[in-house]
């Protein structure tokens, strides 16, 4: 039996925990957005294609699948922007730069912002690599788009990506407002841009999304998507708050969903004060009204 | 790594919208495929899977509620049929194949073929292929290797010699590709192009993972969403002058409480004027004469590098 004590420790164990990491993670409670701005909309796109797949060692016809976003969706997600006049970021592993270099230069030439997504889907475990494959990432990128990238969708080390030189990560989801993920002393912040699963086009119209079984599979269909995410644009819009929409070429790319979103973005843009920016706008005007809070030096 | 291989299989952007056209100044492409295969296993069909009600139903009572529908409509589809229930039932396949259906192949019993030894799965497609010529009087002009319902994935099985024994043998299709929603061309070897014609093929418009998927008892009925996939593809597709596949199985949709989904798009579709329902084998030859892999698959050159701590 566990004597009252060795329950003490069990609980200051956990209350550590959990205290460490909510110090790690500051949220911005209510965002300024420039004057006339009521709520900051990102369409952002995980261009990987079939390296996810290549990656996981999947079947040819799962390739195949993949393959429809560099042959077809992300021309069909450009041209969609385009005609709204929206700006939107590509996150590109760095061997779709070699794959699709004509895609990428495209997307680039139509003002949207082309930012990291690994260098081919995966973060290596040793540290030389990872670095080594963060900088062929950067560089793959440059060279199509004569930029440097600023921003990453990665679980890349994160003293690395600022090493590195960027300004913001859109992955984790400890809060749908931008928050700084820091070390628990408050040092290393590091700009996080969240998109929620539900707001992901992959968790309702992909087959098999990493090993799901098949007695799991809700595939759905525009319309039950396009209700849940106007839902959530209406939330935040209501709130003056910040929306990511992350979609896959491969999936959003499909005929039927680019209808979808097209009726989404023209529902959107029928209301006052929709800001349409890249996610690298809305960092730096995040960075520079509310920066991280100063280093604080933990209680003695 | 020589050009793309192990990445992609075909050439890096597909046909603008623009550029597709249709026999006769027809607007989409409309075909509907009939998969004859009952549920089955990787190892393909076996005695077990034939004294199943569901296998039952598909060669009969909903093998009947699904060519009468489409006699209702006036289609013509492509079945996508089994070498071995071709034998079986052989006088229902060749009546399907005198209304004007197309009866292509579906393996030798829809086995999954990407681990067999190029000998072994040749012997099974020729096989096949005799099968069908002797049951319906011509050479079958597709193949297919639709996905079974226990499959981990939706798309299908192939092994790294498919396409090159489908051309060997003289197919002049392959039924179905993920690659593009318009046909494309399934590149085996990109420094000869040597490739196949692939017909598109997407889950999303497949009956099986709607109605009672995987597997009655455990799975969800959502017709609803099935039709709404259906007539969100459609409605894009026609507007954007392309093209639109559905897969059909008859121990599915085949049911009184299912065919008036597909009796409601088929209304739907109807209404679409200029629409082309062409066979499998139809869509092929025209695109064959119009799109020529010579000079419409654009395969361009590498700049992939090999890398030490890199994928190959």
């Amino acid at each position: 039996m566990s004597s009252a004590a060795e329950l003490d420790q069990d609980i200051a164990a956990l209350r550590a925990k959990a205290a460490e990491y909510g110090a790690r993670h500051s949220v911005i409670e209510q965002v300024t957005w420039p004057e006339g701005v009521r709520v900051a909309v990102n369409f952002t796109a995980d261009f990987d294609a079939m390296l996810l797949r290549r990656v996981l060692e999947e079947p040819p016809m799962q390739l195949a699948k993949g393959e429809f976003g560099g042959r077809v969706g992300i021309w069909r997600l450009i041209e969609l922007f385009d005609s709204h006049a929206i700006k939107a970021t590509i996150f590109t592993p760095g061997r779709i730069c070699e794959l699709y270099p004509e895609a990428v230069k495209a997307a680039s030439r139509s003002g949207h912002e082309i930012a990291d997504h690994m260098w081919e889907h995966r973060v290596p475990s040793e540290p030389e690599l990872e670095r080594d494959h963060l900088r062929k990432a950067k560089a793959a990128i440059e060279r199509l788009t004569g930029k440097k990238p600023v921003g990453t969708r990665s679980w890349h080390t994160q003293a690395l990506l600022l090493e590195e030189g960027f300004i913001y990560n859109s992955h984790d989801t400890a809060d749908h407002r931008p928050h700084y993920v820091s070390k628990p002393d408050g040092s290393g912040p590091l700009l996080n841009l969240p998109f929620h699963y539900v707001i992901d086009d992959a968790m309702f119209f992909s087959f098999a999304w990493l090993s799901s079984e098949n007695a799991a599979q809700r595939m759905m269909d525009p319309d039950h998507v396009e209700a849940i995410w106007w839902d959530a644009f209406m939330r935040e819009y209501r709130q003056g708050g910040y929306l990511n929409v992350c979609m896959h070429p491969f999936v959003s790319g499909r005929a039927l969903r680019i209808a979808m979103l097209d009726r989404l973005i023209t529902r959107m843009k029928a209301l006052p004060g929709v800001w349409f920016p890249t996610v690298e706008q809305v960092a730096r005007h995040v960075l520079k009204t509310h920066p991280p809070k100063k280093f604080n030096t933990p209680a003695a | 790594m020589p050009w793309k291989d192990r990445y992609t299989i075909s050439d890096e952007r597909s046909l603008a919208d623009s550029d597709i056209h249709w026999p006769d100044g027809k607007r989409c492409c409309f075909r509907v495929v009939v998969d004859l295969s009952p549920p089955c296993g990787p190892s393909g069909i076996t005695p077990k899977d034939l004294t199943t009600s569901d296998a039952h139903f598909a060669m009969h009572g909903g093998l009947a509620g699904v060519r009468e529908t489409l006699k209702r409509y006036g289609l013509r589809a492509t079945f996508a049929v089994p070498a071995v229930i071709a034998e079986i039932y052989a006088a229902t396949i060749r009546s399907l194949a005198d209304e004007g259906h197309e009866i292509a192949a579906h393996g030798f019993k829809h086995e999954d073929v990407s681990q067999l030894a190029r000998e072994e799965e040749r012997a099974r497609l020729d096989r096949t292929t005799d099968i069908l010529a002797a049951v319906t009087g011509a050479r079958p002009s597709g193949w297919f290797s639709l996905p079974r319902p226990s499959d981990k994935f939706a798309g299908g099985a192939l092994s790294p010699h498919t396409v090159d024994l489908l051309l060997e043998a003289g197919y002049d299709y392959f039924g179905n590709g993920l690659a593009d929603d318009a046909p494309h061309y399934w590149v085996s070897d990109f420094a000869s192009r040597r490739a196949i014609l692939t017909l598109p093929y997407y889950y999303h418009f497949d009956d099986q993972y709607f109605l009672l998927f995987p597997r009655k008892g455990t799975g969800l009925e959502n017709p609803e969403g099935l039709y709404r996939n259906w007539k969100a593809e459609l409605d894009a597709q026609y507007k954007r002058g392309r093209h639109f596949a559905m897969v059909l199985h008859p121990h599915g949709i085949g049911w009184p409480s299912r065919l008036p989904v597909l009796e409601r798009f088929l209304d739907h579709a109807r209404g679409l004027p200029d629409l082309w329902n062409a066979t499998s084998a139809q869509c092929a030859r025209h695109w064959l004469a119009s799109y020529p892999a010579a000079t419409h698959l654009k395969l361009e050159p590498s700049i992939w590098r090999d890398y030490p701590g890199s994928l190959s």
